[in-house]
């Protein structure tokens, strides 16, 4: 309903979203953001079950890390305590990040549910922006609690934390869940071209898992596997704020992280337009 | 007395025979689906090779495990994994489903076991990629460790991956029955697929003692994965076999139990 | 021979009472407020063997309860059912065996697998000898003229296609009581006939029971002698279909062809008694209440130049609608006539 009240006074018109004005944009965001949350919390339970899915791996590989370090010991300056901690901030720094519109696509596709959308007067990226907010906000009631518990169950070591690492971990995680949201979002619409995406979404998920620095820290990883790592996103979407919040990056560094994420941001951006153009011309061609 | 129970289980085993039989007869109907399980399949492999790489790049043992070890593991769990993908997933998946729908009341108007005709419902043949994958890994494994392999030792670890597998089974059966009660948790086996891809593919031992008995008692990934492959790494001992069986049992009576609980309120016997 | 004895049969549900918002969900986690549903009311009805029997009433009336609890898939609250000597609600594979459910808005075939496969499911399941199959699936084939279809996938088929394979995979067993939940829904007009006259033929040959739902009333007239009609839960009317339209028929239908068509409108109205009038090229026609039927008519004879005069019940679906749309008030006991 409230869909319907704030996309009427931009109906005239085909799909362009630069000729959207800033205040019928903003009215239109909290309208969807909002119907977004009374949706989410219907199915309260359904998005309990996917924060638990989201604790489970930070988990076992702090388990892991814990056992290959052993007491007291170290592996490639991580010791147990710091292990616990990257785990922990790479939990919360994934559940802010990831989308899960690669699966979506297809859907949408497939049962012909995306006509709607592309029949609004808006561009359908707006109404996955809300959703994953929405459904970002009510999941860290979860996430948060379950970060703390990690965090002190397992005897994370928080002492390098403070202030400024806070404040300059918060500006990376903006720009990491902006440029991991439109990357992925190019990538969901691989959907256009392709009927069975699992194999795609696969290996980036593989992909990610190392370069991203979601199954050990970059530091940990081999020396030629680090260096392919840092010249390709995914670190910056994951790896480079979980390592500004713990300290590990400081001064200049950080704000070369800022700008190779603004650089990555800016490439998908462009990335995006292209590929859109392009696969909204597929879609009505395919008639499908 | 056993001329009924038998002619039941003669009746059971063939309902099982004919719906495997016709998952293979269509093989061809999953051509594409088996290509892209193959490459699923190996970008999985690689995956956890690597990470096997990256561990064992630190350290020469992981909780008393070796690499081979380890090999041995991964392997088991595609073996587990796949098993689960042939039949019991998809099964469970589509019985939730026709909970929300209202076809499920079909498996109930059949003359034969409930639960049977629920479990077996869908046949998933792709998932044997998994499964052969698992077999080739374990082998690649069990020779990289050196030394040969009793047939006693084989036997256990057929012993004990039939019991996992009821154990898994059972398990899931039990989380899938709670959709007669929460319509809207049709998600809720995701909670086990992440454990079981995550938690799973390492053994249980390295977790610290209240996530081992979790993971053993309540999600009962460690019957199911560590188990068997102690059994080929000569780690497996009479009293872990003896609970390997007992848990089964346990498991899958229980699970049946709930089954059945569940479905006297599905029907309103019990209002 | 009956083959469907119901008594008193009674259900009511037990919902939760639901609020929206969030204090309201998570009160509910503590202490559940809920609310009873009457949805069959002492329904007592008997069918014999050989019988087609149309079970009818408005959505939410309490059909498909009933029809859930005769093929056991619910418990009553309260009363007895036997059929084929059984109680459905007990299971028993004997019964499930003589008994099939067909709902025209639910599939039970396999999606992926070709037809012929999901028929050698159910020929496992209900332990059908393999001659037995083999013959009947001949004849279904025939009947419903299946050659083409029993290879393909299931979802490579279309509406009315899935339709008459799924009728006939629920037949395989040769079920002697047979319960049909609107099996013509969605289907276009020539494929709801030809499962029509297969219903029919079916009943004609194996003298099996049947007993159908439907929205469409063309169903009901081709195949129901008899109607059950219930409504609120309650049942309305057991008898035959002619004698529902008797029975809740408030109104008839006067048709007059005249010789020529002079009478002016203020004379008509005066001579039909004010009731609603349509004027044809060759005469009139008028509505008018069943008790003044034979006085209007009458009338008609006597001042107008007739050549003709019909009088008809007007059609059953319009009876039909009105008989739904009673409150629930309307007398439910005195009304009912033996089954």
């Amino acid at each position: 309903m409230a869909e319907q009240a704030v996309a009427g006074p931009t109906t005239a018109g085909r799909p362009d979203f630069s000729r959207v004005s800033w205040p019928a944009l903003a009215r239109y965001y909290r309208g969807e953001f909002s119907a977004a949350t009374a949706n989410n919390l219907a199915y309260r339970g359904a998005v309990a079950i996917w924060v638990v899915t989201t604790v489970i791996q930070p988990l076992v590989s702090i388990v892991v890390w814990r056992t290959v370090a052993g007491p007291g010991g170290q592996v490639s300056g991580y010791s147990s305590a710091e292990f616990v901690t990257y785990f922990a901030i790479t939990m919360l720094v994934e559940h802010l990040t990831f989308i899960w519109l690669m699966w979506e696509f297809e859907y949408r596709i497939r049962t012909g549910s995306m006509s709607p959308l592309l029949l609004r007067p808006i561009h359908p990226i707006h109404k996955d922006v809300c959703d994953n907010l929405s459904y970002k906000v009510i999941g860290l009631l979860g996430v948060v609690p379950a970060m703390v518990l990690l965090v002190v169950g397992f005897g994370g070591d928080v002492s390098d934390i403070g202030v400024a690492q806070v404040l300059a971990f918060l500006l990376a995680l903006l720009l990491a869940m902006a440029l991991r949201f439109v990357l992925e979002w190019v990538l969901a619409l691989s959907a256009f071209w392709l009927t069975k995406i699992s194999a795609l979404n696969n290996l980036y998920f593989s992909v990610f898992l190392f370069l991203g620095g979601s199954f050990a820290p970059l530091a940990v990883l081999p020396e030629a596997v680090r260096a392919v790592a840092l010249v390709s996103p995914f670190p910056w979407m994951l790896a480079f704020p979980v390592e500004v919040a713990m300290g590990r990056r400081s001064g200049a560094d950080v704000l070369v992280g800022y700008g190779v994420q603004l650089l990555w941001l800016g490439l998908a951006l462009l990335l995006l337009r292209l590929v859109w153009r392009r696969a909204v011309r597929r879609y009505s061609a395919v008639g499908a | 007395m056993a001329g009924p129970l038998l002619d039941r289980v003669g009746h059971d085993a063939r309902i099982v025979a004919t719906y495997i039989s016709l998952g293979v007869v269509n093989l061809v109907q999953y051509r594409s689906d088996f290509v892209l399980a193959v490459v699923n399949g190996l970008i999985t492999l690689v995956t956890q090779l690597l990470a096997l790489a990256v561990v064992f790049g630190q350290t020469s043992e992981l909780g008393g495990w070796s690499r081979h070890d380890l090999l041995v593991l991964v392997g088991v769990h595609f073996l587990i994994g796949g098993l689960i993908g042939l039949v019991i997933r998809p099964s469970m998946e589509t019985m939730m489903e026709g909970i929300r729908l209202g076809t499920f009341d079909f498996t109930l108007v059949k003359p034969a076991d409930s639960q049977l005709l629920a479990s077996v419902q869908v046949v998933r043949p792709p998932a044997l990629v998994d499964v052969a994958i698992g077999v080739g890994v374990v082998v690649w494994g069990v020779g990289g460790r050196g030394g040969a392999l009793s047939a006693g030792d084989v036997a256990l670890f057929l012993l004990t991956l039939l019991c996992g597998t009821v154990t898994i089974y059972s398990f899931v059966l039990a989380l899938s029955t709670m959709a007669f009660w929460f319509v809207r948790l049709d998600n809720v086996l995701a909670i086990f697929q992440s454990l079981f891809g995550q938690a799973g593919r390492w053994p249980v031992t390295i977790f610290p003692g209240w996530l081992r008995l979790l993971l053993t008692f309540a999600v009962p990934l460690a019957f199911a994965v560590t188990v068997p492959s102690e059994a080929l790494t000569g780690r497996l001992d009479l009293a872990t076999t003896l609970g390997a069986v007992a848990l089964a049992a346990v498991f899958f009576a229980a699970a049946r139990w709930f089954w059945f609980f569940a479905l006297r309120r599905y029907t309103g016997a019990s209002a | 021979m009956t083959a469907i004895t119901v008594d008193r049969l009674h259900k009511t549900y037990t919902v939760p009472e639901r609020e929206g918002g969030l204090r309201a969900a998570v009160g509910s986690l503590v202490r559940r407020r809920t609310r009873q549903v009457r949805a069959v009311a002492e329904v007592s009805f008997e069918i014999d063997h050989g019988e087609v029997v149309g079970f009818l009433g408005p959505n939410g009336a309490g059909k498909t309860t009933t029809l859930k609890m005769l093929a056991g898939l619910l418990h009553p609250t309260s009363g007895e059912a036997r059929v084929l000597g059984s109680t459905p609600w007990q299971r028993e594979r004997s019964y499930l065996s003589r008994m099939a459910l067909i709902m025209g808005q639910r599939n039970q075939l396999q999606w992926d697998i070709p037809v012929l496969d999901s028929y050698r499911l159910n020929q496992a399941v209900f332990r059908i000898p393999d001659a037995q199959f083999r013959s009947r699936l001949d004849e279904l084939t025939e009947l419903l003229e299946l050659q083409a279809l029993l290879r393909k996938p299931v979802r490579n088929l279309s509406l009315g296609e899935r339709m008459k394979c799924e009728i006939a995979g629920s037949l395989l067993h040769a079920p002697q009581v047979l319960f049909l939940d609107e099996p013509t829904i969605g289907l276009d007009v020539a494929m709801q006939r030809r499962i029509r006259s297969f219903v029919a033929d079916y009943n004609r040959r194996t003298g099996a029971c049947v007993m159908l739902t439907s929205h469409y009333m063309a169903d009901v007239e081709a195949l129901c002698r008899r109607v059950i009609v219930i409504h609120h839960g309650r049942l309305l009317f057991d008898g035959g279909l002619t004698d529902l339209v008797h029975r809740f028929a408030a109104e008839k239908t006067i048709t007059v062809e005249l010789e020529e068509s002079r009478a002016d409108d203020a004379d008509l109205a005066r001579l039909v008694g004010g009731h609603p009038l349509e004027r044809s090229a060759t005469g009139i026609s008028v509505r008018v209440p069943k008790a003044e039927t034979a006085r209007v008519a009458a009338r008609l004879l006597a001042e107008l130049p007739v050549v003709d005069l019909v009088v008809e019940e007007p059609p059953i679906e319009s009876v039909i609608e009105q008989v739904f749309d009673a409150p629930e008030e309307q007398p439910s006991g005195q009304e009912v006539t033996g089954g």
